[in-house]
């Protein structure tokens, strides 16, 4: 049997199926794309050349592609920086509590995360909805009335209710992972750190942070690519409205391709789109391992 | 066991060319449900070709209107279009089809017969041909409760002025006022055209911008879009209006949550709709796009177009067949379409005692128009400049522009359109 695999050339044909698959599904439509880039093509018909116009055009003079990709910036903070901690700390709670409540608060927070986008979005559509929505209604009822606006479509708060939903539908993923990762920890190692003196809170910075370090890389990179490649909820809630303040790029070149008739430069952004992504992962993987190290 | 076989090849070989004989014509349309309104329409249609046409056969494709609309792409880029297809009319969808010579032009003198109204059929033409025959009329009107407005002590305004002034009437009755579809931004569109006309009395006015031969910075088109921010703001509209969707704006209308729904003809079945109420569907009529006190435009100036229509794919190997089937439509529709409710034909339709008011109140409006509009602006140019023409829209509905800005932004579209043409 090892004699098998040791054969160069079973390995290829066991391995050929794999990379069809992925060249086919990955690498040629990828290269469709970057071709297609260079040129006008309206969907079909004839197309011509433009060289690197549409990139040029793009970097340049798109206040709508800057302002996409400053959205995800923005959602990617708050996913960091908030919604992460957040979820870590409810997770170090929930690790601590009887198994019997642990498990009816995980289902809990777990729910929307089972849910469907859809549902999620038209939920939260209806409850911001300033005419029949549950908020404004609280609003009004506790005396509230002037900030009771219109959510989705207010200037000044469609952007942050449009992450709220996001948020508030990922937060379960990032309890679930964190609370599973702290299942993980050895009861002893956290037991040894309180013997020595340590505090709840320098036990969690100085040991059972480093700890879970790996489950805390692989969130971040998850939610690194979740926020870069958004889309679903954007489309179902605002359209990127109102103007282009909720717009996010998977949207945006969504809409320059099939609504606008550019799928040249929709494709140009779509290219854009996956070197800034595949960057961006990269670098926050190299952070991330670098920190590892130093752990 | 040889008799067997005999029997068995006889009967392939019949089958073969039973096969032969018959012939499949493949269709596509926008219109997935196949039992109710325009799909029900077109399944009696087909039903009956069928049955004059012995050994033919219709396979047919339906999707929503933008699936459908991707679709449609796609099989024109493999050459594979359907024989017989509905598709819009606009310079945004069907003229990209007959620059790429996706399309059979088709004979005016073959349709002459079937009371087309006049204008319709023109807007089919390209280069001199015509590329498809038009099976609906749409145009601007806004339907009301007349129990709310009964309920509100207000009547029917004939002036944007007077339209306006219900706003607070309506709402210190907890009703909104006013809603349409604001997401998809279209409705925004297209009123913004009416209010331009309501000022300068003028519809030829948008094709000379977008032609270059005027501005869209010219003083009537900034007055438009000043009268357009006056309209939203006035708060006659739903206050989500630019994240609200058409089934949410139809719905608190039908419901009696909006005393007002701006709309085309097509959602004349406002007034039979079973989802509905008896008070709802008795109390639901239509009036005119109202005109401005200073104005030029007049009340039966009507914002009118002829949306979709019916082609034949130039790939077809029955152009014949393809022809006689778009001759027995044209002949069959507009009775058909009337009785179910399902559109408001671009052919003459005969007025039936069982109308709904509704569905009279919109006969007469189109027979009371003095002259009418034509395609709207966003679907005279290039789809990019629809895109950006909606994109501002809903930037001047929320306040993030001023007029002037969404004029000089508009005109800077249409300058990139005109120089991509």
């Amino acid at each position: 049997m090892k004699g098998l695999f040791g054969n160069e050339k079973v390995s290829a044909a066991l391995v050929l199926p794999g990379l069809l698959v992925i060249v086919f599904s990955l690498v040629v439509p990828i290269g469709f794309s970057a071709y297609y880039s260079l040129t006008d093509w309206a969907g079909f018909g004839k197309f011509h050349s433009v060289g690197f116009q549409n990139y040029r055009q793009i970097l340049t003079t798109d206040a709508v592609f800057w302002r996409s990709l400053m959205n995800a910036f923005i959602l990617m903070a708050v996913t960091i920086f908030i919604q992460n901690p957040v979820a870590f700390a409810v997770a170090a709670v929930l690790s601590h509590i009887t198994e019997k409540l642990s498990r009816i608060f995980r289902t809990v927070f777990f729910v929307p995360a089972v849910l469907s986008l859809v549902v999620v979005a038209k939920l939260w559509v209806g409850i911001f909805n300033p005419t029949y929505g549950i908020l404004n209604k609280v609003l009004i009822a506790v005396g509230l009335k002037s900030i009771a606006v219109s959510w989705l479509s207010n200037p000044h708060t469609a952007l942050g209710a449009v992450i709220w939903i996001i948020i508030w539908q990922g937060f379960g993923w990032a309890l679930l992972f964190y609370y599973t990762g702290l299942m993980t920890v050895p009861r002893e190692i956290e037991e040894a750190t309180r013997v020595d003196g340590a505090g709840w809170l320098q036990a969690y910075l100085r040991v059972i942070i480093p700890f879970m370090f790996p489950v805390i890389s692989a969130v971040l990179v998850i939610d690194v690519i979740s926020c870069l490649k958004q889309m679903e909820m954007i489309f179902l809630s605002t359209e990127g409205g109102p103007g282009m303040l909720t717009q996010f790029v998977s949207v945006y070149l969504y809409q320059k391709a099939f609504s606008a008739g550019q799928y040249g430069y929709g494709n140009a952004l779509s290219v854009l789109f996956v070197i800034v992504a595949v960057g961006i992962t990269l670098v926050v993987q190299r952070l991330l391992r670098r920190n590892d190290d130093v752990q | 066991m040889k008799r067997f076989a005999v029997v068995l090849l006889a009967l392939c070989l019949a089958g073969a060319l039973w096969a032969q004989d018959k012939v499949t014509l493949k269709m596509g349309d926008p219109h997935p449900d196949r039992v109710n309104g325009w799909g029900a329409v077109i399944e009696q249609i087909n039903a009956e070709f069928k049955a004059a046409n012995p050994g033919v056969d219709i396979v047919t494709e339906s999707y929503p209107d933008q699936p459908y609309q991707q679709k449609i792409k796609i099989y024109a880029t493999a050459k594979q279009l359907p024989d017989v297809f509905k598709y819009w009319s606009f310079s945004t969808l069907l003229k990209p089809l007959v620059d790429g010579g996706f399309v059979t032009a088709l004979n005016k003198a073959d349709f002459a017969q079937y009371g087309y109204v006049p204008g319709s059929l023109e807007s089919n033409v390209w280069d001199g041909k015509l590329y498809g025959i038009p099976v609906s009329a749409d145009f601007w009107v806004v339907y009301y409760n007349k129990q709310l407005f009964k309920d509100a002590g207000v009547s029917v305004p004939t002036t944007v002025e007077d339209l306006e002034a219900l706003a607070p009437k309506f709402k210190a009755k907890g009703i909104i006022p006013m809603v349409t579809d604001g997401k998809d931004a279209w409705p925004l569109s297209i009123t913004y055209d009416v209010l331009c006309e309501r000022v300068n009395g003028d519809f030829s006015r948008q094709q000379a911008a977008l032609d270059r031969k005027a501005k869209f910075t010219d003083p009537d088109f900034v007055e438009g879009a000043r009268q357009y921010q006056k309209f939203i703001q006035s708060g006659l509209f739903q206050e989500d209006l630019t994240v609200s969707d058409y089934g949410a704006s139809r719905n608190l209308f039908g419901q009696g949550k909006a005393a007002m729904y701006v709309m085309g003809p097509w959602e004349m079945g406002l007034a039979t709709d079973s989802n509905f109420s008896d008070s709802f569907r008795a109390n639901v009529d239509v009036f005119k796009f109202p005109v401005l006190k200073n104005g030029k435009g007049r009340t039966d100036d009507l914002e009118a177009w002829f949306g979709g229509n019916y082609v034949i794919s130039s790939t077809s190997k029955n152009q014949n067949l393809d022809l006689k089937y778009l001759q027995y439509y044209a002949k069959r529709f507009p009775a058909l379409a009337w009785e179910k409710g399902a559109a408001f034909p671009a052919q003459k339709v005969e007025p039936r005692a069982t109308d709904t008011p509704v569905a009279k109140t919109l006969l007469k409006i189109l027979a009371d128009a003095k002259k009418t509009s034509g395609t709207t602006t966003i679907d005279r140019s290039t789809p990019q400049f629809k895109e950006d023409h909606q994109n501002f829209i809903r930037e001047l509905s929320s306040g993030l522009i001023t007029p002037e800005q969404f004029c000089a932004k508009l005109d800077a579209s249409a300058q990139t359109a005109s120089e991509q043409k």
